[in-house]
């Protein structure tokens, strides 16, 4: 089968695979395609983890005119490692912004429920993070998804060879799904951002630790099977504050970005984070593949509102071997 | 503490008899070997609650001798060593612990291939993830690779189960694995999931896999690696306030002559900030290491 693996990328063999994707046959059901005509997405100035996050936060949501009145949301962010300089982890402060804008927009219940890629002990990872005194505050629930009771769930696209993948009752049961990770780049994905943050959907307690199936099975195939098979609506709020650049998704270098990204479509709120990064999203084998059935990829097919893409976008350093992903086609 | 922590491991335990990871959800074997093994050791009280654990575990074993993650997945899984250490431990039904004791042992991880050994003969360190690929612990699935803590689980339930495993080769197994467990150690001491540099990079060590760890390694305590990693275990606990971590690291510490009542004091505070989120394993665990629990895992 047509690799997406990180091999691609050390072959030099990227480019013309993930560029050439169009040509493939489908390797999705009908019931995977998620396109509208057009995709909007957002991009809103943020400088700081600050308390004017909550409003910029709700301005963002009401951007798309999300209806989440006495709807359950379910926030997602991406929590992988305890990180002293705050980097690695979705910001406490942004989800504590998310937690408040989605209740004054009328939500029944926002729960925030994450699967922690590394860590089994979650407990640490929410003190250490500052994320417990958050929900706590805000008196907000917390699912651990590692451990949460799971149903299994026939996969509607095909790449990662697996009949079923297993997914917590949380998720499946909530009425939005919105996906928080931090701008960051990643040492296999080349970016880890909101679709690639859905393997924190994922139960360890299934899947090991960390996700040591999906990894077998591919990581980018295991990208887009699980955001192909989630039944559940979508949103996503990228923490482009502080990103991470280099050797992500731990061990990177911080880097000032100033933003949030907002959208519906996953795959468009990615391409467009890419290129924030200034990484060609249509050299990232995930985003290739996605935007054949799962959204859109092109910025022609993308509508982008709120600051333009050139006044905010950085230059975000790759390991050598991800060299191609700068290179704009 | 103590009180409090019954209280809620009994209001969680299931009408099946198991134990979920938080109230309300379904039982699993992970939550019932643990609350299981807690409470066996106390009074008669707590024992009635443990002997409905056993039974449910007891239904729950599959034909093969591994135990499912959750009873309606059927799909063995790494929770048969807790499952195995547990009836292992408390000496209860003898001929399921021995079957799972031997499932565990038929069990061979996925290593990388061919290539990839020859590659780290060659060169060890262009791999990007630096460990030897033909060491064979203990995976999380079937048809995975070896990682540090499902191999720390089935060291205690294997090292707990040889009395029971006359005439079969238990040591060669038990061996290979604690050879891939320090091979994965990280450069201070301490374990982490299981890789110990990754891209050239060294990676971080966890409290509670580190203390796991240690307790699956305690028959090999003057090892210079363990003493280490004893050493980065107390610099790693000055950071750490859960549950978890600390009720592995009081049992961890126990079992190599250590004091852990500094820990014991610290795991009572921290009871009260959060009461561990109600999970069903932290608690379980706080009881164990609470009730002088060291002896009932340690090797």
């Amino acid at each position: 089968m047509p690799g997406l693996h990180r091999r691609a990328f050390l072959s030099g063999a990227l480019a013309t695979t993930a560029l050439a994707s169009c040509s493939r046959p489908a390797r999705w059901d009908r019931t995977a395609v998620h396109q509208p005509s057009r995709s909007r997405v957002a991009i809103v100035p943020a400088t700081e983890y600050d308390d004017r996050l909550a409003e910029i936060v709700l301005r963002g949501v009401r951007m798309f005119g999300l209806d989440v009145a006495r709807k359950t949301v379910v926030l997602k962010p991406n929590f992988v490692e305890f990180d002293p300089a705050g980097v690695v982890n979705t910001h406490p402060a942004l989800v504590a912004a998310a937690i408040e804008a989605f209740r004054r927009a009328g939500a029944r219940e926002v729960i925030v429920a994450d699967g922690p890629g590394h860590h089994r002990d979650t407990e640490h990872l929410l003190i250490a993070s500052g994320l417990y005194t958050v929900l706590r505050d805000a008196r907000a629930r917390y699912v651990d998804l590692n451990g949460d009771d799971a149903r299994a769930v026939r996969v509607r696209s095909h790449y990662t060879g697996l009949d079923e993948l297993y997914l917590p009752e949380t998720v499946l049961k909530a009425d939005l799904l919105v996906s928080m990770p931090k701008l960051k780049t990643h040492h296999w994905a080349g970016v880890t951002l909101s679709m690639k943050n859905m393997f924190g959907c994922l139960p360890g307690s299934i899947y090991g630790f960390p996700k040591n199936v999906l990894h077998w099975a591919g990581i980018a195939e295991s990208i887009v099977d699980i955001n192909s098979t989630l039944p559940v609506r979508r949103f996503a709020i990228v923490d482009g504050i502080v990103g991470m650049e280099g050797n992500g998704p731990i061990q990177g270098d911080r880097k000032h970005c100033g933003v949030l990204v907002f959208g519906e479509d996953p795959v468009a709120v990615d391409a467009t984070a890419a290129r924030l990064m200034t990484i060609d999203p249509r050299r990232v084998p995930h985003l290739a593949e996605a935007g054949r059935f799962l959204g859109h990829l092109a910025d022609d097919r993308i509508e982008q509102i709120g600051e333009p893409i050139d006044r905010l976008r950085q230059d975000f350093k790759v390991l050598p071997s991800f060299a191609p992903l700068k290179r704009f086609a | 503490m103590i009180g409090e922590a019954l209280a809620m491991l009994h209001a969680a335990q299931n009408r099946d008899g198991g134990w979920p990871t938080y109230h309300g959800r379904a039982s699993n074997t992970e939550c019932t070997s643990l609350a299981t093994l807690a409470l066996a050791r106390l009074d008669a009280g707590e024992r009635a609650a443990a002997d409905r654990g056993v039974r449910w575990l007891a239904a729950c074993q599959n034909a093969d001798g591994s135990w499912p993650l959750q009873r309606d997945t059927r799909t063995p899984s790494w929770t048969t060593a807790l499952a195995t250490l547990t009836l292992g431990s408390i000496d209860r039904e003898p001929s399921s612990a021995g079957r799972g004791a031997r499932w565990l042992l038929r069990q061979q991880p996925r290593t990388p291939g061919v290539l990839a050994s020859v590659l780290y003969r060659v060169a060890p360190h262009a791999r990007v993830v630096e460990l030897d690929p033909e060491l064979r612990g203990w995976s999380w699935t079937s048809g995975a690779t070896s990682f540090v803590e499902p191999t720390a689980y089935a060291l205690l339930a294997l090292k707990r189960s040889r009395s029971r495993l006359a005439g079969v080769e238990v040591g060669a197994r038990i061996e290979e694995a604690e050879r891939m467990i320090y091979d994965r150690m990280c450069r201070d001491g301490g374990w982490n999931y299981g890789n110990s540099r990754v891209l050239g990079a060294e990676l971080w060590p966890y409290a509670d896999v580190t203390a796991l760890t240690l307790l699956s390694l305690a028959d090999h305590r003057d090892r210079g690696e363990n003493e280490r990693s004893l050493a980065a275990l107390q610099r790693m606990l000055a950071d750490v306030d859960s549950g978890l971590a600390l009720s592995w690291a009081a049992l961890c510490l126990a079992a190599y002559g250590q004091d852990a009542a500094p820990v014991l004091a610290r795991l009572r505070r921290a009871w009260t900030r959060t009461h561990f989120l109600a999970d069903t394993r932290s608690i379980a665990l706080a009881v164990l290491a609470m009730s002088d629990g060291a002896r009932a895992v340690a090797p």
